[in-house]
């Protein structure tokens, strides 16, 4: 069987995606304990509350549970996945600058250059460790490209999935008015 | 050299000891001059400091670390 993991830096996406995936059919996991907000209108679908890498980190986390099933593992956690497992990774890309804006205005406070750099290295070092790793199958998939075209970009994700997605209801689950913290593109 | 290639290129002085060195150096090797040699590891060198530019450091990760408890994504 398969672990599937929806990865990436927080505020890139990765809440969509498991509405997508909750919708289009698959066994999706997640719990209650952080409520939808501003921030997440839809809801974060997190376990622990979104402290999940607090229990990867101590080896504690139950993977054997979530077999066949999608959990969210933000992009810090994939360094502590454990072995003795296969993975998909859905991996979520962002502009960077849309990113640290999201995160700003959710601490309430403007993130610096070097917090910048510091995410930018992160997400390269999470998908290095995913390249090398080969217990993990995955797919990088553009925010900003399932905004513009939903169906595309979920048919893909569907058939690195193997196909049993419901695309026609996944597709239900993006909704481009949450598109906010957008870059500005000068002409 | 012709006039076109020149163009992307600029002189830099070394010692005349240094140079004869690795003009020694360079015998029986594939480099065809002491510039294509000073070029081929200035490159290696600034390719090294770029990729350690690149690294997650140890510090880049108390930073995120700090800003994902900030999120609520630590505890």
């Amino acid at each position: 069987m398969v672990n599937y993991i929806v990865s990436g830096l927080e505020r890139s996406g990765t809440s969509m995606m498991m509405q997508v995936l909750y919708l289009g059919g698959m066994k999706v996991a997640f719990d209650h304990k952080r409520k939808p907000d501003e921030h997440n209108p839809k809801g974060y679908f997190e376990l622990e509350g979104g402290k999940i890498i607090n229990r990867l980190m101590a080896g504690t986390f139950p993977m054997e549970k979530y077999d066949g099933m999608v959990i969210k593992v933000t992009a810090y956690g994939i360094k502590y996945l454990p072995r003795g497992f296969k993975y998909k990774v859905i991996y979520m890309l962002r502009d960077l600058d849309e990113i640290i804006a999201s995160m700003s205005k959710m601490i309430g406070e403007k993130l610096s250059n070097e917090d910048k750099k510091a995410f930018e290295r992160l997400n390269k070092y999470a998908l290095k460790l995913i390249e090398d790793r080969d217990d993990i199958d995955y797919i990088t998939v553009r925010y900003n490209k399932v905004i513009e075209n939903p169906r595309r970009e979920i048919e893909r994700i569907n058939e690195f999935l193997g196909g049993f997605l419901d695309v026609d209801s996944a597709v239900k689950a993006v909704d481009p008015s949450l598109y906010r913290n957008r870059k500005e593109v000068k002409n | 050299m012709d006039e076109e290639n020149e163009k992307n290129y600029e002189t830099v002085r070394i010692p005349v000891t240094l140079y004869k060195k690795i003009n020694e150096r360079i015998k029986g090797t594939g480099f065809t001059s002491v510039s294509s040699y000073v070029t081929y590891v200035l490159r290696e060198i600034i390719a090294e400091d770029e990729e350690e530019e690149e690294k997650f450091s140890e510090e880049d990760e108390e930073r995120v670390k700090e800003r994902l408890r900030a999120l609520g994504y630590l505890e």
